[in-house]
């Protein structure tokens, strides 16, 4: 399993500390606010990342709830890259995370889960999942097979 | 991704996988040395994202025979309305100066050819004045590990593959338009030639080109965002004025990272984006195109100078020995 380690945690919260300045960054955090039921989440980001050209969105979509410690979140590959996404799925490549623990540590929030289907595993992949949701600076941290994906929080 | 989903305008309302150009192929007839086969290939994921050509467009194939990145030959495949009945196609054979232009114009070479949709292991195949012609349903014969490129798969990191691979395209079907002829009659008395497909719709009464492609996996690798729309409507000639220096930006940084002067040859290779053949010469990529050219594994090598470099995924086994040629859809 890809642990995210309370090193990487906290290193993730820095960047986010550091980039909270972002124009979007306020109506992120406003949907966090003094919430207390389930929390909607979806984020967005490249795929392949950086430096290669995005040929694809890698969406994370669903919603959590950080006092039942429950929630559902789909992780789903879109065509065309995060500034002209469409809403076709590439088939085989969306995954189901029923949450497992929600753990809110100032602005970050710590997400783990499973994907319980296991036939939407690729081969040596793990079924454990650990998501890192920071709220200030509107970035979503997971792992999707050996690589870090950093998305965009969408308001 | 061969150029599969490139963005012809993925946001609403311009999508429209039926004029999304999937891959072309150029090669020598397996059952026949003297013909050559020509292939355009649409519609991804086929039949769930689109159930029929697009009857408002143009589909082309043209052919340079000279060198100077202008069509001499274009044929031209437009097809009937579905709402009115099953679908037929219609090929027009432009030449010269017509080639050259945006219109469905020159002589008919090919009317009424029934569209086959089925998934029957019998293709329905037309034939008139020595060409052959297929359009219809095909399954998708490129092949490549997406997942792994996307950075999806364990232990995976673009450009950075595991093996074995995991070939994305392997159930998947497409939209193939085949046309077959003797090789001076499809291409031209000059065994030397460039092939590159478009496609084509009508915006405030202009035939106005929404996606095009040449060489596999140009536009997806290279070019970052709006540029991959910019791609896809502009002429082969304007390929180097508007995009050499984005290529040799693209080759110089990471993960290609080549030195300028390599960078500056490869980018010239690359662009125009046109898929050079030689018919006189029987072999494959980059010579033309044929159905099993693992074109990834080659690009891979070419892009990073890496003869070993490879996404562990290898040809379909559903390659017909016979026209069509590409395999009955899944």
């Amino acid at each position: 399993m890809q642990k995210t380690s309370r090193r990487n945690f906290l290193k993730y919260a820095g960047v986010g500390s550091a980039i909270a300045a972002g124009a979007t960054i306020p109506a992120v955090e406003q949907l966090f606010a003094e919430r207390t039921g389930p929390i909607a989440i979806r984020a967005i980001g490249g795929v392949p990342a950086a430096p290669l050209p995005s040929y694809a969105s890698y969406v994370l979509d669903g919603y959590i709830d950080p006092v039942r410690k429950t929630g559902t979140l789909t992780r789903t590959v879109l065509a065309g890259h995060p500034d002209a996404v469409s809403a076709i799925a590439l088939p085989g490549l969306s995954q189901t995370v029923q949450v497992t623990d929600v753990r809110v540590m100032g602005a970050q929030i710590l997400v783990r889960g499973n994907i319980v289907d296991r036939s939407q595993l690729s081969t040596g992949e793990q079924s454990d999942v650990e998501i890192t949701i920071d709220r200030k600076g509107g970035l979503v941290w997971t792992r999707s097979g050996a690589n870090e994906m950093k998305l965009a929080l969408q308001p | 991704m061969a150029d599969h989903l490139d963005a012809p305008g993925l946001m609403s309302p311009n999508m429209d996988a039926r004029i999304d150009v999937t891959d072309i192929y150029a090669f020598q007839a397996p059952d026949d040395p003297t013909r050559a086969v020509l292939i355009l290939n649409v519609n991804p994921l086929a039949p769930s994202l689109a159930t029929a050509f697009n009857p408002a467009a143009i589909y082309e194939l043209k052919i340079d025979t000279n060198g100077d990145a202008v069509a001499d030959i274009a044929y031209r495949v437009r097809f009937s309305d579905p709402a009115l009945g099953p679908q037929t196609a219609m090929v027009h054979r432009a030449t010269g100066a017509a080639a050259a232009g945006a219109n469905d114009g020159g002589p008919i070479i090919i009317s009424g050819a029934p569209v086959d949709l089925a998934t029957t292991s019998t293709p329905t195949i037309t034939e008139s004045g020595g060409y052959k012609f297929y359009a219809g349903m095909r399954s998708d014969p490129f092949f490549f590990d997406l997942a792994a490129f996307l950075g999806l798969a364990p232990h995976a990191h673009p450009l950075d593959f595991t093996n074995p691979g995991s070939d994305f395209f392997i159930d998947k079907n497409v939209f193939s338009m085949v046309l077959s002829a003797t090789k001076s009659q499809l291409l031209g008395p000059n065994p030397s030639v460039g092939y590159w497909a478009r496609c084509l719709v009508l915006v405030d009464g202009v035939w106005t080109q929404k996606d095009r492609m040449g060489r596999p996996a140009i536009n997806t690798v290279f070019n970052h965002g709006a540029d991959k729309n910019t791609f896809n409507n502009i002429s082969p000639t304007e390929d180097r004025p508007l995009f050499l220096d984005k290529f040799i930006a693209v080759l110089e940084g990471a993960p290609f990272s080549r030195n300028a002067a390599t960078a500056s040859t490869l980018a010239s290779v690359l662009l125009p984006d046109i898929l050079t053949y030689d018919y006189s010469n029987p072999a494959g990529f980059l010579n033309g195109r044929q159905l099993q050219n693992d074109v990834i594994d080659a690009e891979l090598q070419l892009l990073t100078g890496s003869g070993t470099i490879s996404d562990f995924v290898g040809p379909h086994t559903d390659y017909l020995s016979v026209f069509p040629y590409v395999g009955t859809p899944h």
